[in-house]
């Protein structure tokens, strides 16, 4: 048996810390994005320079959940939520990766511009970064519904990764000399694709930490 | 051996009656003088399994626990209503002799309480009230292997239990209720006046008894029912609210006032 002030008061400051880690992903993720549409390399190096802070938060997130659970021995809904916490940190970290791999492959594809749109790379980031705001406020809100429809969302990542991919091997099929940044494009597009099932992961966490219940939401 | 056939209805219900749980009430009521303090309890106890009653003090789990052995008769103004089966037979019937049904329905209380003898004394006790005429070394060196107990009491058979500590004491109660070789032993927070290490003797100890018995354990502590259990009941003013697989019980219990008391939400 637990303090439930106590309790109370270490998950609010949990709370607080992930909606920081949250905050700093989609910043990351912009400065990514932003440094990709315009080629600004100090921007993309802002953002890679921001994926260390991700991981530390990271760490101290899990650090304070292991306490809680080591000195309150939670249970039922508290318990998942704890668990969640863990999945949370977790999938935030990867999605943070990601948005550091982005900026770097921006500074690449600044020195040699693409010749045609990359409107739906564009397309995918910008649908993510308020995937992951939504996902983390769902899990702040216990919101359920909201966890759904935001990993309903992902279909048009998927769609937009699909339209991109076909364009790009085309681009390629057609300049064979510019192979290798062909490559790099479609790789951008498939991390941003693998970013979306790691923010659907997230909300399936959450629909399992108010429900109580796993669920599969990227069918 | 061949046994003789039993004659009284109740000892041959516990030969020949099959039924799927170890025990099962029906409709249970338990009042002290106007006050019911046990409502309609209508559940079924796994065979060789551990079943946890939770809940808060007061909410009616040692009286219910009293009632399945009619330990109750003993307390003045305390009334039983409904059924309580045990191989089918209710062990309220009225032809019941109530020491045949705690001969196989077997209690461990809270506070150890050996008997002022010797720990052989002790064993021996209930085994020879119920006719035990096998070998009296074989029983008390097997019941207190079964308590866990042996390595630890072996050169003092002839010592006064009460000389033991407190744990000792415990588990040489756990070796007097199955020295009778009951089906069902009924547990009053068996560990709430032990220190942590023979409490978690105890706990390992109920592993090793579900083997054999079907165990009913009451008990405050949150985790221990988590660590314990395979089925938790929790009650509440009387009333059964919940009653599930532990696990699921403490994962994701279904009533909003499970999920409040075990997260320690009063009030
Ligand atoms: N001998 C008795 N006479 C009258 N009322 C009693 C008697 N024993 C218990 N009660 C009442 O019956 C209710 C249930 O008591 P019981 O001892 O079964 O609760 P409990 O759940 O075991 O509580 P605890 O966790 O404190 O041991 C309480 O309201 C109690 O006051
Ligand atoms: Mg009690």
């Amino acid at each position: 048996m637990h303090s439930r002030i106590q309790f109370m008061e270490e998950l609010s400051r949990l709370h607080h810390d992930i909606l920081s880690m949250g905050t700093r992903v989609e910043e990351n993720l912009a400065k990514a994005l932003e440094a990709l549409r315009s080629g600004d390399a100090a921007l993309a190096d802002e953002a890679r320079a921001g994926d260390g802070a991700v991981d530390a938060m990271q760490v101290t997130i899990e650090d304070r959940a292991a306490v809680l659970i080591a000195t309150q021995q939670p249970v039922a809904g508290d318990l998942r939520e704890l668990v969640t916490v863990f999945k949370l940190t977790e999938h935030l970290e990867r999605i943070g990766d990601y948005a550091s791999h982005l900026a770097k492959a921006a500074k690449r594809l600044a020195k040699e511009p693409y010749p045609r749109s990359i409107s739906p790379l564009v397309a995918m980031a910008e649908l993510e970064i308020s995937m992951v705001r939504d996902a983390v406020a769902a899990f702040l809100n216990r919101d359920a519904e909201l966890a759904r429809a935001c990993a309903a969302r992902d279909d048009e990542v998927d769609a937009s990764h699909k339209a991109f991919l076909e364009e790009a091997l085309d681009f390629v099929r057609e300049n064979p000399d510019k192979a290798q940044q062909g490559m790099r494009l479609i790789r951008a597009s498939a991390w941003l694709e693998r970013l979306g099932d790691h923010v659907t992961n997230v909300c399936e966490a959450v629909v399992f930490m108010v429900e109580g219940r796993h669920v599969e939401l990227n069918e | 051996m061949k046994r003789e056939r039993a004659t009284d209805p109740f000892d041959l219900a516990v030969e020949t009656g099959e039924t799927s749980w170890a025990l099962e009430t029906k409709g249970m009521c338990v009042d002290y003088g106007a006050f019911r303090a046990v409502k309609d309890l209508t559940m079924g106890f796994e065979k060789r399994q551990v079943t946890a009653i939770i809940g808060p003090s007061g909410c009616g789990k040692s009286t219910a626990l009293r009632a399945f052995n009619r330990m109750n008769d003993l307390i003045p103004g305390c009334r039983t209503e409904g059924q309580v089966l045990f191989h089918g037979a209710d062990v309220y019937a009225p032809e019941v002799d109530p020491v045949k049904v705690r001969r196989w329905i077997g209690m461990v209380f809270q506070k150890p309480n050996p008997f002022p003898k010797s720990v052989r004394e002790n064993i021996l006790w209930g085994a020879r009230i119920n006719g035990y005429s096998g070998d009296e070394e074989e029983l008390v060196e097997g019941s207190l292997r079964q308590a866990a107990l042996w390595d630890e009491v072996k050169d003092k058979l002839d010592k006064s239990a009460l000389a033991l500590s407190g744990g000792q004491q415990q588990r040489l109660c756990i070796a007097r209720a199955v020295a009778v070789k009951p089906e069902i032993l009924l547990m009053d927070e068996p560990t709430s006046a032990l220190d942590p290490i023979s409490t978690s003797r105890i706990e390992d100890l109920l592993e090793e008894l579900k083997a054999r018995y079907t165990i009913i354990i009451v008990t405050h502590n949150m985790q221990q029912a988590a660590r314990v259990s395979d089925r938790t009941a929790f009650m509440l003013l009387g009333d059964l609210v919940e009653y599930a697989p532990t696990k699921e019980l403490f994962l994701n219990p279904k009533d909003g006032r499970t999920e409040n008391y075990i997260s320690g939400r009063f009030g």
